[in-house]
């Protein structure tokens, strides 16, 4: 592995969840460890499943593992972290002000900036020379901060103000107020990071074109920042002994292979390395120390027993959905699980069924449109881009809102606009003409705003709410997006997920969001499943038979209602695959 | 001099993208109380979202929650007397309070109030 030669003192990893990053982390620092090094190893993976690998619990202080010489580790909750930094601030006046006061501070620091910021704050005092870390040779992080929080915290204008004297303008970094370090702090720290002699990023990638494309974003944001030592990282790559068996295989193999030579071209000049896909879990110290073994090992873990998947598919849930009439249907998940697929798909079967649908997508690829627009009588398709509403939305407030700003506010404005909120944002501000169609035919999103944003959108709304009680006593109607969409009758919101252990936590997390916002799910739908495949390559059908715990635990944790779609071989375009992916059996 | 108070309501960025429709009024008065100060106004400004305790400590403040909720702020008080609510001042009534110099500010702003484009 050549990330793994002479590496400096920290290592980050990122990638997008379920990538396998913590499996990653975990088989370097042993590798390290085994080769005589002290190594800290430190996760914020939300699955913290780090305890769970070497068989003891952890937690958030440094715990020596000790099946592992010189290797100790740390867990930080992400999560956690943010709750501690919230009751930090609201704790205090909890019972002094208005509930409903109370809960609106809760609302605005309830955003993942603040999650991110809150996990940074935990992440400076390993970064920077202290007691706590001096006896570690290498500090193995699972996990990486986003573009967006490093330039932050480099912005001067971002540290007038509140941070220093505690009063004046607030801005984006705001969170950091109430955090307890000062500014030499996160400024050593993102020294630290930007530091190519003391650290070395590494981007974990599968083979898949979205996925690589999505690291190369990352690549670059980085890269422009500082951190410009970067490895990149393959995982989890079908080998080519499996495809000689099986269809399934060998159309996944020819995918990812096709996705290999197609890789970005900033990404080819990175040291690569990669990672086959491998037959057992990535559980215990033997598993984690063949990691990286090219050769299979010959224990191969046979599961012979017919993988009979009897679950609920799409078709089912478009019985129930087809009976409204009409609605909002609304897919929501982390990028790359297929939203937008099985949104066309949903919208197809629907259409297909002579229902009016408009399907509406922000997918970049336009093939959609291409392919469907005018292929069903009852079907109209439209697309957004999302960097271009994004864009617009930016040059509309740095022109309007900006122009009397100085260069340090402005800078500090175009990074709040640079937030992941933003697009969010402008997406659904683009979408939200189309939703209101939703009253006479099927509107079928690829896409939904969180609950976080939709409780700020609604706050901005409550002069409207205002009104709207003013208008009620004339007989007028008048409803807030957020009351639309809390109505069961009138929207259907859809968790998107993969049967994998950190998406299905990542969907969770999502699910728990839009519930803050008064918003159920009404259905979860698990995709690109194995288990739901027909197929004999030993290495698919481990991942099948691991598939089974995750759809387990969607059916009966997450879910109230769920559906499986399985991997399909050739990719769903056009009318007739997609309605196959619907009623697939 | 009188000190002049703003209580913000709660927000993730004082720039107010993280809300859909960034208020200009935010916008204009941050760029204000910048020029108010250099004029020797004592001004603060406290957040709900970052500094809730010091509107829960401040009797008038907190009334004024209780009455109307965090939707009718901003709340401005001068001298720890209310002068506004429900919207941000503008440069002329920052100017009466603080007791700046009219003359002063019609200098600073003969042209377009910023130093660079004259």
């Amino acid at each position: 592995m050549k990330f793994l030669d002479q590496p400096p003192r920290f290592l980050f990893f990122t990638g997008k969840g379920g990538v396998g990053k913590t499996s990653i982390a975990c088989a370097t620092a042993i590798r390290l460890a085994d080769a005589g090094r002290k190594v800290l190893l430190v996760s914020t993976d939300p699955a913290s499943n780090v305890g769970q690998v070497f068989g003891i619990s952890i937690g958030n202080r440094i715990t020596e593992i000790a099946t592992v010489l010189g290797l100790a580790a740390l867990e930080i909750d992400p999560q956690a972290a943010a709750q501690a930094y919230r009751d930090r601030i609201v704790g205090p006046v909890r019972g002094l002000l208005p509930e409903t006061v109370v809960k609106g501070i809760e609302e605005q620091l309830s955003g993942a900036c603040t999650t991110e910021i809150a996990a940074f704050d935990e992440f400076t005092a390993l970064l920077t020379d202290s007691a706590l870390t001096a006896d570690y040779d290498h500090i193995v992080f699972d996990t990486a901060p986003t573009g967006h929080t490093i330039r932050l915290l480099q912005l001067p204008g971002a540290w007038s103000g509140f941070l220093e004297a505690g009063k004046g303008d607030a801005s984006c970094l705001g969170p950091l107020a109430g955090l307890e370090k000062q500014r030499e702090h996160y400024k050593a720290a993102v020294d630290a990071l930007a530091d190519p002699q003391r650290t070395r990023l590494i981007l974990v990638a599968r083979a898949q074109q979205a996925t690589l494309r999505e690291v190369a974003r990352t690549h670059e944001e980085l890269a422009t920042i500082g951190l410009t030592q970067q490895y990149l990282v393959i995982n989890g790559i079908l080998p080519d002994s499996e495809t000689e068996t099986d269809p399934l295989a060998l159309a996944i193999h020819k995918r990812e292979q096709a996705a290999l030579q197609a890789i970005p071209a900033v990404l080819q000049t990175l040291p690569r390395d990669l990672v086959m896909l491998k037959p057992f879990n990535m559980v215990g110290l033997t598993a984690l120390q063949h990691l990286f073994d090219d050769t299979a090992p010959t224990n191969t873990v046979a599961v012979d027993s017919p993988l009979e998947l009897n679950e609920p598919n799409l078709s089912d849930l478009v019985d129930e959905i087809a009976k409204d009439e009409q609605g909002l249907i609304m897919l929501m998940g982390k990028g790359g699980v297929g939203k937008t697929t099985l949104a066309a798909a949903i919208a197809v079967e629907l259409a297909h069924r002579g229902l009016p649908v408009h399907l509406t997508t922000s997918d970049p690829a336009a093939h959609l449109s291409e392919t469907l627009n005018g292929a069903l009588d009852n079907l109209t398709v439209s697309r957004i881009d999302p960097h271009q509403e994004t864009e617009r939305y930016r040059q509309q407030v740095l022109e309007t809102k900006g122009a009397k700003l100085d260069d340090k506010g402005r800078a500090l404005l175009e990074e709040d606009l640079r937030s992941p909120c933003t697009e969010e944002i402008a997406v659904f501000q683009a979408f939200s003409a189309i939703i209101r169609e939703a009253g006479s035919k099927f509107v079928v999103m690829d896409t939904a705003p969180t609950g976080h944003t939709l409780l700020l959108l609604d706050a901005t709304g409550a002069y409207h709410r205002e009104i709207s009680r003013q208008m009620d006593t004339t007989g007028l109607h008048y409803s807030t997006p957020l009351m639309q969409l809390q109505d069961p009758k009138h929207t259907k919101v859809l968790i998107v997920t993969l049967a994998e252990t950190t998406p299905v936590l990542e969907a969770a997390n999502l699910q728990a969001d839009l519930k803050r916002a008064g918003i159920e799910a009404w259905a979860w739908i698990v995709n690109s499943s194995v288990a739901a495949s027909r197929t004999r390559s030993p290495l698919l059908r481990q991942r099948a038979a691991n598939e089974l715990r995750e759809i387990k635990a969607v059916a009966r944790q997450h879910a109230q209602r769920y559906a499986v779609a399985p991997l399909l071989q050739l990719e769903p375009i056009g009318v007739e695959r997609l309605r196959a992916l619907v009623s697939h059996q | 001099m009188s000190t002049i108070q703003i209580f913000d309501p709660a927000l993730c960025c004082s720039t107010g993208v993280c809300v859909v429709d960034v208020d200009q009024q935010l916008v204009d008065f941050s760029a204000d109380v910048d020029w108010a100060k250099q004029n020797g106004a004592q001004i603060e400004r406290f957040n709900l979202a970052q500094e809730p305790m010091v509107f829960a400590e401040n009797p008038v403040v907190k009334g004024f929650l209780e009455r109307s909720g965090a939707e009718a702020l901003p709340l401005i008080l001068v001298d720890g007397e209310v002068a506004l609510a429900g919207r941000y001042p503008n440069r002329n009534e920052l100017t009466r309070w603080a007791a700046i110099n009219v003359i002063e500010e019609k200098d600073a702003s003969s042209c377009c109030s910023g130093s660079k484009c004259c």
